[in-house]
């Protein structure tokens, strides 16, 4: 794996792009859970049957936002175009020294603004993820570049929450996906592309236990070297009296979830979300 | 339910109760104050309790006894008993 990130950087990404091709190709054919996942996400998500290019595209945005992982944890973003809205919500809150929770999803990819945050120093952002999540691809990614160790929390420990708080109280950004459960995270049913889902608590409780806000965050990928990213303030403050009761937390939840769909709409196919099982959304290795 | 172990030195038995009490109240939990084993596992297995729980225990401890739980004390949270001894070592209330 290793020697494959240092070809790759070697190559450049325009060639070792051209190999995700007969990458794809190669799990269209015999990636039968993914490839029905894919299927049955864009019937709804395009509102028709999906052609065998629909799926391949879904695989190809896919395998982008992962083979540019490589470039972006290696300190090599610059070389991406990259267009920001809305980024004045955040800095607002910065601005008075207060934390935040970035509440993003798997819609799309987090890494060009942890690349921006990491190498920039733009953003102080730490971010919940499994260290060693599905491959080994984060420990050579992270042992490229040691300060990105310093900037995730493992989820699902005891003191999890009591470093996330450690960096809230510094002022700084938390980022979280909001979109799967961890293990068996308390989760709440909403309705998301006509279809029930189930969505984690726990942010919200974070955010109204500690009382800092939850700014939303889709890091879209638009094909060739552009990714478009979107920040929009969520919630300022959601009350903490009854917070233990999820009700009190259901429309802060259903927010989510609605805007969570209106960016799918806008870019159908960075829905990654591959692993679906009867028991939607629970995975015991969260992030890719 | 469970069988208390024997009491370790430097347990202390009243605010073990007293901090049993206050986490049923403030988790909701459906286990009577008396029933939780002071030497079990706070977290995961044990008494069940997840990460955010967790957090929330270090925010009553602050508010009540003054000790501020950091992600380092962490061997503070493996049980109701360690919890009390780190308590009453560094409680300013």
């Amino acid at each position: 794996m290793r020697l494959l990130v240092l070809i790759t950087l070697w190559v450049g990404r325009p060639v070792a792009r051209g190999l995700l091709y007969p990458i794809c190709s190669y799990f269209l054919v015999f990636s039968g859970g993914a490839q029905r996942t894919s299927r049955d996400y864009l019937r709804r998500i395009l509102n028709r049957p999906p052609s065998w290019t629909d799926v391949f595209r879904h695989f190809h945005a896919f395998a982008s936002t992962i083979h540019d992982r490589v470039y972006l944890l290696s300190g090599r973003h610059r070389y991406f175009d990259i267009h920001t809205e809305g980024a004045s919500a955040l800095h607002a809150i910065l601005a008075q020294n207060r934390g935040c929770i970035l509440l993003g999803s798997h819609l799309g990819s987090f890494e060009v603004l942890r690349a921006q945050g990491i190498f920039d120093h733009k953003l102080p952002i730490t971010v919940i993820m499994h260290e060693a999540a599905a491959s080994n691809l984060n420990a050579v990614l992270h042992n490229l570049r040691p300060e990105i160790r310093d900037r995730i929390i493992p989820p699902g420990t005891a003191d999890t929450m009591l470093a996330v708080k450690e960096r809230l109280d510094r002022g700084e950004i938390v980022g979280i996906l909001g979109d799967r459960l961890f293990n068996d995270e308390k989760g709440m049913a909403c309705e998301f592309l006509g279809q029930t889902r189930m969505f984690p608590e726990g942010p919200f409780l974070l955010a109204a236990l500690l009382q800092v806000p939850i700014v939303l965050f889709f890091g879209l990928y638009q094909g060739g070297r552009q990714y478009h990213l979107y920040f929009e303030p969520l919630a300022d403050s959601i009350p903490v009296n009854g917070a233990r009761r999820s009700e009190t937390l259901r429309p802060w939840i259903e927010r989510y979830v609605g805007r969570l769909e209106h960016y799918c709409r806008l870019s159908p196919y960075n829905w990654f979300n591959f692993y679906e099982g009867p028991d939607h959304a629970r995975h015991s290795h969260p992030a890719v | 339910m469970a069988c208390p172990s024997q009491p370790q030195i430097g347990a202390d038995g009243a605010l073990e109760q007293e901090l049993a009490a206050l986490i049923v109240d403030t988790l909701h939990l459906e286990v009577l104050p008396e029933n939780i084993d002071p030497s079990a596992a706070l977290f995961g297995e044990g008494l069940g309790l997840d990460s955010i729980d967790m957090l929330e225990i270090a925010l009553l401890v602050s508010k009540r006894y003054g000790v501020e739980l950091r992600s380092e004390n962490k061997a503070a949270l493996a049980s109701l008993r360690a919890l009390a001894i780190h308590i009453g070592q560094h409680r300013i209330r």
